[in-house]
């Protein structure tokens, strides 16, 4: 069953496209406010899900539940509290940035005079107030993403969906989204969930990431449990401002998810099964008075994780010699 | 008003007017910035309505003593014949062509607007790369397909009628020292107009949202669709050579066809026409 907290869910959705299985299985649970990074190489089956989920796509098996509504017969409702941006902006180039925000605002069903509140207010939100009644013909990459990151905000959605929000942007451009996404799920509350393959952005601003590959999610999680899983825990460092002694060391190796331990100039290096060890270790420490300078969690970034995930994924794949 | 559907899946929902008008408003908007698309849209009226009754009418001048069409009159049935026979010369040549023969080549206006159109509409959306964040909107399937085909409808009614009416005005301009009384409109005209026209250009967006589901290009949609313009075609050579005479009876008959034609491909259209299977195709 569906917590209050769940924003989406999906139990064993599938699709198909002539005969090649698009997306196979897939079991997802999305908690409100959370930003998941949908991963995965072209054709692993992300804008597939964000289809499906969004109630565009028909599965050809299992279910999808976005906001407690089922994606395939409430589709319409679910549209209506999500904002989509997909992978190419889907700007009509013969309307002005006005007419494009305002268009999607009166299929929301606002009044014409709210509509042009909220375009307004969007256009002056994305800094596009100079460029709204231009042709978006002559708009940038970075100008068409805006202002289409715009249009999927316009009516506040409670979930929205994000295909690759930063392909063909500039680093400043790619920067400015990905605050801006950041700042949505944080201060807004707003669950998203960011189907990209550039690991950078979803490392910085996705809580958990899912990793797709030919259409089957092979991992999800924090980077820093997956992390945990691949490489035998994670490693971190404890300074002590000398190196640990046996009963320090005695003290770590009894604490339970302590997989390994071994003494450095300035105290020593440990290898935790996940952070709420990492956390219990320094507790022990500091219940036994023993003094620490500093204590940092070597945490493995998306970009790691999502890499080592691929060369296993590729390992599984050759054929047995 | 309310329109429903019952389908697979699909609930009774009535249609949401404002959302089809908002479509419709916005594609016309599209359409009218786009001169690949108004210009042929126009060129074609504007020869047909304006310039051929015009030259018709300074034909008509030079025309002393009998005309080809006598021998013309010679082929077609006696009852519409023999009053046109009766014209004097200059009389019968606008009688016979403004009156009778450019009545089935008028159909090619809101044939061709409405498959231009309804091309632009359907596969332009794939081609702009706009249909998905259509897709992504809420409205339903029923309510995006209706919002097209009026996308199409509209302007091919509005080209269509507001051609005929400069069709009237110019034909009777330059038929007025000739001719006592009005060439236009007569019986034949108004059926064409109000009966058979509406059904073509029904028939050209059933056409075109069979033919779009299949193109991925609103080019490549008007080549695949081209083909609607051969009925046409047929009716017009077989108007003026007299084989195939379209009197008042004849556009009845033929409208009912078309209407009928049409309506089942737009219904097969409409039962095609689901997010599930244009989100399958971009």
């Amino acid at each position: 069953m569906t917590s209050p907290t769940t924003a989406i869910r999906t139990e064993s959705l599938s699709r198909s496209f002539d005969g090649r299985l698009a997306l196979d299985g897939l079991d997802l649970e999305v908690a409100s406010g959370e930003v998941l990074a949908l991963l995965g190489p072209n054709g692993a089956g992300k804008t597939t899900t964000v289809r499906l989920l969004n109630g565009v796509l028909r599965p050809d098996r299992g279910t999808a539940t976005v906001l407690g509504l089922d994606s395939t017969e409430d589709g319409d409702e679910v549209r209506r509290r999500t904002g989509v941006l997909t992978e190419n902006a889907g700007l009509d180039d013969r309307l002005s940035a006005r007419e494009n925000l305002g268009f999607a605002a009166r299929i929301r069903g606002f009044s014409a005079a709210e509509a042009a509140k909220r375009v307004d207010d969007q256009l002056e939100r994305f800094a596009m107030g100079d460029q709204a009644d231009l042709p978006t013909a002559g708009f940038s990459t970075g100008q068409r993403k805006r202002l289409a990151l715009a249009r999927a905000l316009l009516h506040d959605p409670e979930i929205l969906f994000l295909d690759e929000p930063t392909s063909g942007l500039d680093p400043t451009a790619t920067r400015d989204v990905t605050n801006l996404i950041g700042t949505l799920a944080r201060e807004h509350g707003r669950t998203v969930v960011l189907a990209t393959h550039f690991l950078g952005e979803a490392g910085r601003i996705a809580d958990r990431m899912a990793v797709l590959d030919h259409g089957r999610l092979r991992a999800i999680g924090r980077p820093d449990d997956l992390a945990a899983e691949l490489w035998d825990g994670i490693p971190a460092d404890i300074d002590l401002g000398r190196p640990a002694t046996s009963s320090v060391l005695d003290l770590i190796a009894a604490i339970e998810g302590v997989i390994h331990h071994e003494v450095r100039a300035t105290g020593t290096t440990i290898n935790v099964r996940d952070r709420a060890t990492f956390a219990r270790v320094l507790h022990a420490l500091a219940a036994h008075d023993v003094d620490v300078f500093g204590a940092n969690l070597r945490r493995a970034s998306m970009e790691d994780v999502y890499f080592a995930l691929e060369n296993r994924f590729a390992t599984e794949r050759e054929p047995a010699t | 008003m309310t329109l429903a559907v019952s389908g697979r899946n699909r609930r009774r929902t009535p249609v949401d007017w404002p959302v089809v008008w908002s479509i419709v408003r916005r594609d016309l908007t599209a359409v009218r910035r786009s001169k690949g698309v108004v210009i042929p849209m126009l060129l074609v009226p504007t020869l047909l309505m304006i310039v051929l009754p015009l030259v018709i009418g300074i034909a008509a001048r030079r025309v002393s003593g009998p005309t080809t069409s006598i021998s013309f009159l010679d082929a077609i049935p006696n009852r519409l014949a023999e009053p046109i026979a009766a014209l004097p010369p200059q009389e019968q040549l606008l009688t016979l062509v403004l009156g009778f023969l450019l009545a089935p080549l008028f159909l090619i206006v809101p044939l061709m607007v409405s498959a231009v159109i309804a091309a632009d509409a359907f596969a332009g959306e794939k081609e702009r790369r706009t249909m998905e964040t259509l897709l992504h909107l809420p409205i339903t399937d029923r309510d995006l397909f209706l919002a097209k085909l009026l996308t199409g409808m509209v302007p091919a009614l509005a080209v269509s009628w507001g051609g005929f009416a400069a069709f009237t005005v110019v034909a009777n301009a330059v038929s007025w020292s000739y001719v006592d009384g009005l060439i236009v409109p007569n019986q034949l005209w108004l059926v064409m107009i109000f009966w058979v026209a509406p059904a073509v250009a029904l028939l050209g967006l059933g056409i075109m949202v069979r033919v779009s589901a299949r193109s991925q290009t609103g080019q490549e949609a008007n080549q695949l669709g081209g083909a609607v313009i051969l009925p046409l075609i047929f009716l017009t050579v077989g108007q003026s050579t007299g084989l195939l005479l379209v009197d008042i009876t004849v556009g009845l008959t033929v409208g009912a066809i078309i209407w009928i034609l049409a309506g089942l491909l737009v219904w097969r259209g409409a039962r095609q026409f689901t997010r599930d299977r244009i989100a399958s195709t971009i």
